[in-house]
C-alpha cells in the first residue's frame, strides 16, 4: 500500500534490561506503527516498547542505510 | 438520589440490592456477548486485511475480546447462570449483542466503525465499573482496559489513514452513520432503568446520559477531524448531529426488540461462537 513506512521494534523485557532490536512493521502512520509493533511481537510480557521509522536512522560506519541487512542476531 | 456508601464493597451477587443485582447481570452478559460476537467481527478479517499487519492486529483484538467474553461469562455463575450454556447453549434470539454484529462487516471501514465506536462504547461502559463497589468485575477492568488501549489507536490510525482521500472519507461516511446511530442508542435512554439502578447502587459511576457523553468526547474529535459530521464540538464536550430513535428497545439486550430488530447473531457466527464443531471436544 502506498504511504507505507517501516517502523524498527525495540524491547526490553525486565527495566534493568537494555532495549533490544526485536523486529520491523510496516505501517502507514505512527499511530498504526505503535498498535502493529504491540499486537504482532507479543511473544514476551514487555516492561517497555518503543518504535522508531527506519528512514529516521542514520548511517554510521556503513555507506548502507541502517536495518537493511536484517536484524542482528541477538541469542 | 441517595449514593450508597462505596466503603463496605460487595464481593457477592446475593449481596446487591435486588434492582442493582439483576441489572448487574444483564449488563455483564450483554457486555460477555458484544465481546464474544465482535470478537467473531474481527477474526473475519484476519485474512484478507489491508495488509499483514492489518490481518495480525485483527488477530489479537479478536483474542482479547475473547479472553474477556471468558472472564465475563464465567462470573455470571454468581448470579445464578451456568457459564457452559451461556457460552455454548443458547439460540440467536437469547444472544445480547448489538445488532451490528450479527453478521460480518462486508468491507474494512466497516470493520474501522465497529473497531473505533461499538469497541470504545463498550470500553467506556467498564471504566465506569473501573471503581464499583461490586468488587469481583472492579478487579477485572483495569488489564482489560489497557488492551483496549490498543483497539481504539488502531481504529485511530485507521480512520486517519483512510480519512486522506476523498473517497475514503465517502467510504468512511457511509460505514460510519448506521454504527454510530447504533453506538448512541446502546448506552440507554435518558431514563434508562437499568442503568440508574446501577449508578444508584454506585455499581457504575454514571447512567446512560452521562456514558453517552464520555463515548461522545472520546470518538467524536476523532470523527470530526476526518471530516465525517457526525459531531460537533460544544465547549469541551460534543455533541452528536444525528438524533437518536428509540422505537423498540431492549434496555436488558441494549438491542432493538421485535420488528425493530432481526433475530440476532446469523446461522454462521452463531455457530462459531457457540463452537459447535467442537461441541464432543467440551472438557468443562
Amino acid at each position: 500500500m502506498k504511504e507505507e513506512r517501516l517502523y524498527e521494534v525495540f524491547a526490553r523485557r525486565n527495566r534493568e534490561d537494555r532495549f533490544e532490536h526485536i523486529g520491523t512493521v510496516s505501517a502507514p502512520n505512527p499511530d498504526l506503527g505503535r498498535v502493529y509493533a504491540w499486537q504482532t511481537y507479543d511473544e514476551a510480557k514487555w516492561f517497555e516498547m518503543a518504535v522508531a521509522p527506519r528512514d529516521a536512522f542514520d548511517a554510521v560506519n556503513r555507506d548502507e542505510a541502517p536495518f537493511t541487512l536484517g536484524p542482528v542476531a541477538t541469542s | 438520589m441517595t449514593m450508597t456508601s462505596k466503603t463496605d464493597a460487595w464481593t457477592k451477587a446475593a449481596q446487591l440490592p435486588e434492582a442493582a443485582r439483576a441489572a448487574t447481570g444483564d449488563l455483564i452478559l450483554v457486555l460477555a456477548d458484544n465481546k464474544r460476537v465482535l470478537g467473531m467481527r474481527y477474526s473475519d478479517w484476519i485474512l484478507g486485511a489491508p495488509s499483514v499487519e492489518a490481518g495480525i492486529a485483527c488477530s489479537a483484538m479478536a483474542q482479547d475480546e475473547w479472553g474477556h467474553s471468558r472472564i465475563l461469562y464465567s462470573m455470571l455463575r454468581d448470579f445464578d447462570f451456568d457459564p457452559a450454556h451461556l457460552e455454548h447453549g443458547r439460540e440467536a434470539g437469547e444472544y445480547r449483542n448489538s445488532e451490528l454484529i450479527d453478521s460480518p462487516a462486508d468491507n474494512w471501514p466497516r470493520l474501522i466503525a465497529l473497531n473505533l465506536l461499538l469497541d470504545t462504547a463498550m470500553s467506556v461502559q467498564f471504566e465506569a465499573l473501573g471503581a464499583s463497589r461490586f468488587e469481583p468485575i472492579h478487579y477485572k477492568v483495569r488489564k482489560l482496559l489497557e488492551e483496549e488501549r490498543f483497539h481504539f489507536e488502531h481504529a485511530r490510525g485507521w480512520v486517519s489513514r483512510l480519512s486522506g482521500t476523498e473517497a475514503g472519507r465517502q467510504a468512511l461516511r457511509e460505514a460510519f452513520e448506521p454504527v454510530w446511530v447504533s453506538c448512541l442508542r446502546w448506552f440507554g435512554p435518558s431514563d434508562d432503568a437499568p442503568g440508574a439502578a446501577l449508578a444508584e447502587a454506585a455499581i457504575a459511576d454514571a447512567g446512560a446520559d452521562e456514558l453517552r457523553r464520555r463515548w461522545l468526547r472520546r470518538v467524536g474529535p476523532i470523527v470530526h477531524a476526518a471530516g465525517l459530521g457526525l459531531a460537533e464540538a460544544d465547549g469541551d464536550a460534543w455533541t452528536s448531529s444525528v438524533a437518536v430513535e428509540w422505537t423498540d428497545w431492549d434496555s436488558s439486550a441494549r438491542r432493538p426488540a421485535g420488528n425493530g430488530g432481526s433475530a440476532g447473531p446469523d446461522a454462521a457466527t452463531l455457530a462459531s461462537v457457540r463452537g459447535d464443531k467442537n461441541r464432543s471436544l467440551l472438557l468443562d
